[in-house]
């Protein structure tokens, strides 16, 4: 019982510790996770083009381990907003609710 | 901006932000395309389910009947 009765306590306890350090988060998501700017539409042309010349011309082998370990990573966190999205879309987190 | 604790927020590259974004958005119509196509996939084959358990009870009644009946005839041998 007297667990329960703590229990609004500390869950306002837990939230006043939690708000500064979410904050902190949405300072950098503002930066760090907002959508492209239409103004950088020609960078990202850029991106492109430089990725498929590189896919062409063989230059994406040489890069180091360090590089290719650190690309892959990325590549993968953008691969996984797709299942994020699905998520979201399906409105279930495991498999389609039918 | 300046009391941040980690530094300043780190420059995204554009490519990697339109990817995530991109595929956020590829991901939520994907998913909502998929569940509507699966949904009204599922509520066909409960439709049939249903005309198909009333004909199954309806078989499964009279086997029993006639289990009912052969027990009988059984014993009268």
């Amino acid at each position: 019982m007297a667990a329960v009765a703590k229990l609004p306590s500390l869950m306002n306890s837990a939230l006043a510790a939690a708000r500064p350090k979410f904050n902190i988060f949405l300072q950098y998501a503002k930066v760090e996770l907002a959508p492209p700017k239409l103004s950088e539409i020609p960078q990202i042309r850029a991106g492109i083009g430089k990725l498929l010349s590189s896919a062409k011309s063989g230059a994406w082998r040489n890069q180091t381990v360090k590089q290719a370990t650190l690309n892959t990573f990325v590549g993968m966190e953008v691969i996984f907003w797709f299942y994020v999205g699905e998520c979201i879309g399906k409105r279930h987190i495991v498999g389609y609710k039918v | 901006m300046s009391n941040l604790p980690y530094g300043p927020p780190v420059k995204i590259s554009p490519l990697i932000k339109f990817g995530r974004w991109s595929f956020l958005t590829a991901g939520i119509l994907y998913g909502a395309f998929h569940q509507n196509r699966l949904s009204k996939k599922e509520t066909k084959l409960r439709e049939i389910e249903a005309k198909e358990k009333v004909i199954r009870d309806e078989k499964l009644r009279k086997e029993k009947e006639i289990a009912a009946a052969g027990t009988i005839h059984y014993t009268n041998l």
